[in-house]
């Protein structure tokens, strides 16, 4: 077993030689810059409707062509960047949150309280994510607010999982015994001793999570149950134009090249950040 | 084998009971007057209050919660708010429905993941290996919802050879099954080509090579069968989640199905209607989840639930 600090520069040292999943990490991070810096970069307001304007195709003013309503699709989908990133970032922040303390905790702890959140997340885990959110959202309403909720606990299982797993196999190293002989708490164990452990695996997921996520999310606003009109969202833009299919295709383009490229990045920063984290799976995936 | 099928029925009882227990409280979950949910936001007080004593809203929770259970265990699922319909009727033909477009989709996507999986890891490394990793990866980064609307437009709109979407003939499935099941089948070909470099690379495909077994029985008679028992559950999950893919893609071909049924019903606050359509989904997936449990335990005799 080596250092820590060891691990920690074999880990970056191991990731930046990953030319892809470097270059997915800079393309990701440009787009996050995009999603922060969205209402400055627009060229035009993203709500402002104009009907002498409709369905213009593709042009040196409208780079996208304009939608429905007139209003300038390149402006949509650059603001609707910011709106996925929001998204997307808030939910896995939650269940990351909620998902490594409780299952930190239950796996800690054990006994009854253990097994019973194990079999919840059992059966929670026979549904897919897009289920799980569908029927979340119902109950949480069908708002950013809401999507955010439901695209986090619909992961959560996932998240308890993982930490219970590496718990289980850190809590009786003989640094955990020592702490607890000295008379720490379990809060204070859980955080200096389990969660330096958990950390890696627990943020690796998170980023394998964030394709999931931005594709549920969109899923979510396509079916009409997530972020609602007029605010822009790539999902939604593309239920929209599915209606307009016939006269206006060039709608298509920009939200579902958005939305290709932020799954694609996310993915292949992931697929990197786990090969760095886990060397016996270069080259398996 | 028969104790071990009962075994597993056994434990996915807890996992339905569940589903109904939460499908029960979904009335009590919903912030509001599940009277006045039911009867609509315009309906006059004293509709509400029949709806209210009809339905037993003024009872105790648990007579509720065991009068729910009854009807649901009798097949009992409630009439729609809007047509006045059984649940139960309302939802079958549309089960029919979504379980053909799983199937095929999960079959192609089965069929292509595995030769596609296989092949890869064989010609692991070389140029064969980059392409497929590639092709899928693609694959996994286009959602349903993309590929759906493109291929409407390139063979519908464009070139006029399909239609839609819609059941009217064998030649509405193709687009749907084929979106559907591309994109699973490059989630699956992902996990088979892992799942399968794993198993070439263990001791026995080395002594089968050394003693000069062909290639091809290498990959297909000595790795394919070890490689089997994750591949099962990959398939499983694969099945699963293209049901609930299906959602999406029976709204992106008008496929009158479970899955737009449920949205439909969400987005009309049709509730007993959502209950029922999420029922179903849910037995789907537990008894998914049940087969290939079975299927799991068939293959290796090691395995024992008990």
């Amino acid at each position: 077993m080596t250092s820590v600090l060891a691990q920690g520069t074999g880990f970056v040292g191991r990731f930046t030689r990953d030319r892809v999943g470097v270059f997915a990490a800079f393309v990701l991070m440009g787009l996050y810059l995009i999603a922060l810096t969205a209402q400055w970069i627009a060229p035009y307001d993203a709500l402002t409707t104009s009907l002498r304007e409709v369905f213009q195709p593709p042009s040196a003013q409208h780079l996208l062509g304009t939608d429905q309503f007139g209003r300038d699709v390149l402006s949509r989908v650059i603001l609707a960047t910011q709106v996925t990133a929001k998204i997307s970032a808030a939910a896995i922040l939650l269940a990351l949150a909620l998902g490594a303390t409780s299952g930190m905790y239950v796996g800690y702890v054990g006994g009854r309280m253990e097994s019973l959140v194990m079999r919840l997340t059992d059966i929670m885990l026979i549904f897919p994510t897009i289920m799980l959110s569908i029927v979340i959202v119902t109950i949480a309403g069908p708002s950013e607010g809401g999507v955010i909720v439901a695209l986090a606990l619909s992961q959560v299982p996932k998240f308890i999982r993982i930490a219970r797993g590496v718990t289980l196999s850190v809590k009786e190293e003989p640094y955990v015994e020592a702490s607890i002989a000295v008379g720490a708490g379990r809060w204070h164990i859980l955080r200096r001793h389990i969660w330096p452990n958990i950390s890696s695996p627990i943020i690796v997921q998170g980023t394998l999570t964030l394709p999931v996520l931005v594709l549920s999310a969109s899923a979510l606003s396509f079916l009409g149950l997530g972020v609602q009109p007029p605010t822009p969202e790539w999902g939604l833009m593309l239920n929209e134009s599915k209606d307009f299919l016939r006269t206006s295709p060039y709608l298509l383009l920009g939200p579902g090249v958005a939305l290709f490229l932020f799954v694609l990045a996310s993915n292949l920063v992931g697929d990197a950040l786990q090969e760095a984290l886990n060397p016996r799976l270069k080259g398996r995936r | 084998m028969l104790r071990l099928v009962l075994g597993r029925l056994l434990f996915m009882v807890p996992a339905g009971l569940l589903v109904v227990t939460f499908l029960f409280g979904l009335f009590h979950f919903i912030p509001g007057d599940p009277a006045l949910l039911l009867a609509g936001d315009n309906a006059p007080a004293e509709v509400v209050e029949g709806i209210r004593e009809a339905y037993g809203f003024d009872r105790p929770l648990l007579v509720q919660y065991a009068t729910y259970m009854a009807k649901v265990l009798r097949g009992d699922l409630g009439v729609s708010n809007y047509s006045r319909e059984p649940v139960a009727s309302l939802i079958f033909p549309r089960v029919l429905n979504t379980a053909q477009l799983a199937f095929w989709s999960t079959g192609l996507a089965m069929i292509v993941s595995l030769i596609l999986g296989c092949t890869s890891a064989m010609f692991w490394g070389t140029k064969i290996d980059k392409v497929v990793t590639v092709v899928a990866l693609l694959g996994i980064c286009t959602p349903v919802f993309v590929s759906g609307l493109f291929a409407i437009f390139v063979f519908s709109v464009h070139f006029g050879l399909l239609p839609t979407g819609g059941l009217a003939s064998w030649r509405g499935f193709i687009l749907p099954v084929i979106t559907l099941g591309a994109f699973e089948a490059a989630v699956l070909t992902r996990m088979v080509r892992s799942t399968m470099v794993d198993a070439l690379g263990q001791g026995y495909i080395q002594t089968a090579r050394a003693k000069g077994v062909a290639e091809i029985a290498v990959v297909f008679k000595h790795a394919l069968p070890n490689a089997l028992l994750p591949i099962i559950t990959l398939f499983g999950l694969g099945f699963g989640a293209t049901l609930g893919g299906s959602v999406v893609t029976e709204t992106i071909f008008t496929w009158p199905g479970l899955g737009r049924m449920m949205v439909d019903s969400i987005l009309t606050r049709d509730l007993p209607v959502t209950q029922g359509a999420l029922l179903l989904f849910a037995l789907m997936f537990i008894a998914v989840n049940l087969i290939v449990d079975v299927l799991y335990a068939y293959v290796d005799p090691r395995i024992t639930y008990d």
